[in-house]
């Protein structure tokens, strides 16, 4: 096991891989810029070392700064958390031409897999279903229309580079394809230094189901289950679930074993998340696939009692995966709400400030992963999550009324600080999200003060399935 | 402490739109430098909102401390600087210092055995070198930015920095 690990990240994160690493008996270092010097994994972690300004270009993004402070330290591991240099192939390669072991897929896997064309050829060799589209990068407006003949509107462009709902553009309309694909290939541009660009046929009313994966070094992969993380705000999560309401028991199956089979096919290490989009009539189509711990990662340990992060951390260490696929039994419900200092009544304008007051909730199966607490400044330079809550049930209706106790106890105040806790209780009782009806346009629909119609063919919610298809290889 | 120094505009990171955001930030960065520039000491930090016109100023009572981590065991060197700077913060509130700009370790000179690029009493220069920063193999250069004489010397030659931290007190030069 590693004798010490740098954490290359800041907020609740950095904190929860600190955790990790705290119960394995490995000390820490938390890197932190000016504006994190009181922040939470800075006072939790063994050592830190602050290696630059507020600006993440010159702090977390900073490959010579981190590099220098687990060389002086002497950490033999890094942990990169999300966002950052997660999943930077770069970064990866540099770690270990210095002797530090990334924790995360080889380089190479990050690559090729963050190439989103690059993906969805890959996918295709595994079998896994696509949305119709471009496989390889589009040259000409001309070659992007051609694709859009044949695949029909409506159509998103999507940057190769891209990824975490950046750099996207929806198209439903031919005469807008030009200018959308012309401001796409900038977009792409300002934001990944890389214009390449593909097209994918839209789906409109759809659910967003992402399955967990872990994967050793020496060939063992195994799937943990879905999370639907369906309401989203412009291409950002802010409620994530398990089980995904309305998914049949024969297509979480196909789809778990299609995430199996497409990390066997990338030689994927460590944990990933294969995310899918599910239309109407219960098909599922490849998105991406997110090589790293994911923000909404407790939704999985809370249904398996796996932790992820531990795992890794003894995957990165080269260890073999003790859990077996029929050890993965996932139990009840549990449900995952985002609280962001953002204020939903002014569209979501991050409102950072002093938490003069920061009581989180508490009690029976209730978790709280947060770097905040009273006295803590939330500074405006970084992404606005303050708290992930998370709730565990043993059916939906009961992590719905669980979830709305807790985001009623959970208190946040300061001079200029708002959340979104009281948005997403307002989303929780929306009678199409009870109902598990909901498609990606939940968000949007209760903004707008408004549900969306139910989709028209309900998909039961569990179907018998006989044995010898039951259980993925 | 010029007003540009003393407040970092909070600016919306969100999802708005281009035009909007340029706009409203031009606005807004004018109000803010008008409203600074009628104010007799600068704060720590100022917000302001749109629509509701909220207004937020708050002062530094006190020069921060510097820099200390958590529940650091980083090596000493940290410390000794700390120790110097709160010694001479004591003896003229006029010193300024030139602060490392990377973690790395802090040369004194170009080489081993080579003179150092500054001493007590040397005058420096905006574009002056004092010294050395070494990270990941790459050595990078620190320099003034300002005209004054190098009082003290905080940080040993080849010993580890982070960023932010003292490596030199110099009392400015008078302006006329």
């Amino acid at each position: 096991m590693f004798r010490k690990v740098l954490i290359a990240n800041r907020g609740e994160i950095a904190l929860r891989v600190a955790r990790a690493c705290r119960e394995l008996g490995i000390p820490t270092v938390a890197v932190h810029s000016t504006v994190d010097r009181d922040s939470a994994v800075v006072r939790y972690a063994d050592e830190a070392v602050q290696i630059g300004p507020g600006p993440s270009k010159r702090s977390y993004l900073s490959m010579p700064a981190i590099i220098e402070s687990a060389l002086r330290t002497g950490a033999d591991a890094i942990h990169p958390g999300y966002g950052f240099l997660s999943e930077d192939p770069f970064f990866a390669e540099v770690c270990a031409d210095n002797g530090i072991t990334f924790i995360g897929p080889p380089a190479s896997v990050i690559a090729s897999l963050g190439d989103k064309a690059a993906a969805r050829t890959l996918m295709t060799e595994a079998g896994v279903p696509l949305l119709p589209g471009s496989l390889r990068p589009l040259v000409t407006v001309h070659e992007a229309r051609a694709v859009v003949d044949e695949i029909g509107l409506p159509v998103i462009i999507k940057a190769v580079a891209g990824g975490g709902g950046r750099g996207m553009s929806v198209v439903r309309d031919e005469a807008d394809f030009a200018k959308a694909y012309r401001e796409t290939k900038a977009a792409a541009q300002a934001l990944f230094g890389d214009s390449r660009v593909y097209v994918e046929r839209y789906l409109d009313k759809a659910r967003h189901v992402e399955i967990q994966v872990l994967a050793d070094t020496h060939g063992h992969v195994i799937q943990l289950g879905e999370r639907d993380c369906t309401a989203q705000r412009r291409h950002q999560k802010l409620v994530e679930e398990t089980p995904s309401p309305r998914l049949s028991e024969r297509t979480r199956v196909a789809m778990g074993q299609a995430a199996v089979n497409g990390a066997r096919t990338a030689g994927y290490v460590g944990a990933g998340t294969f995310e899918f989009l599910v239309d109407e009539d219960d098909a599922f189509y490849f998105m991406e696939v997110n090589c790293r711990i994911q923000v909404e990662h407790p939704v999985t340990e809370m249904a398996t009692g796996v932790d992820l992060v531990q795992q890794q951390l003894r995957i990165a260490a080269g260890e073999h995966l003790t859990l077996r696929q029929e050890d993965v039994r996932p139990n009840g419900a549990v449900i995952e709400c985002r609280i962001n200092v953002e204020d939903p009544n002014r569209s979501f304008a991050p409102a950072p400030g002093l938490l003069e007051e920061f009581v989180p909730a508490g009690g029976p199966f209730v978790r709280v992963d947060t770097h905040g607490y009273p006295g803590y400044r939330v500074p405006a330079d970084y992404d606005s999550l303050l708290a992930k809550l998370l709730v565990w049930a043993p059916d939906r209706a009961q992590a719905i009324d669980r979830m709305r106790r807790a985001l009623d106890e959970f208190r946040v105040s300061g001079p200029g600080v708002r959340t979104t806790a009281g948005f997403l209780g307002e989303l929780l009782v929306d009678p199409v999200f009870q109902a598990g009806a909901h498609t990606t346009s939940i968000v949007d629909d209760v903004m707008a003060g408004r549900a969306s119609a139910p989709v028209q063919r309900l998909a039961p919610v569990v179907e018998w399935v006989p044995d010898d298809d039951a259980q993925a290889a | 402490m010029t007003a540009g120094e003393a407040f970092r505009l909070s600016a919306a990171s969100g999802p708005v739109e281009p035009d909007e955001s340029t706009d409203v930030l031009k606005r807004l960065q004018e109000s803010a430098l008008d409203l600074l520039a009628g104010l007799d000491r600068a704060p720590r930090s100022l917000r302001i909102r749109t629509d509701h016109v909220e207004i937020e100023l708050e002062w530094a009572d006190e020069v921060p401390a510097p820099v200390v981590a958590g529940l650091s065991v980083v090596p000493s060197v940290p410390s000794a600087s700390a120790a110097s700077a709160s010694a001479s913060e004591e003896e003229g509130s006029t010193r300024r210092y030139v602060t490392a700009q990377t973690v790395g370790v802090f040369y004194r000179a170009p080489e081993p055995g080579a003179k150092p690029y500054v001493d007590v009493g040397d005058l420096i220069a905006p574009g002056r070198q004092v010294g050395l920063v070494e990270a990941m193999k790459l050595m990078m250069p620190v320099e003034s930015e300002v005209d004054g004489r190098v009082v003290e010397i905080l940080v040993a030659d080849g010993a580890s920095v982070e960023y932010g931290d003292r490596l030199l007190a110099y009392e400015p030069a008078d302006h006329s």
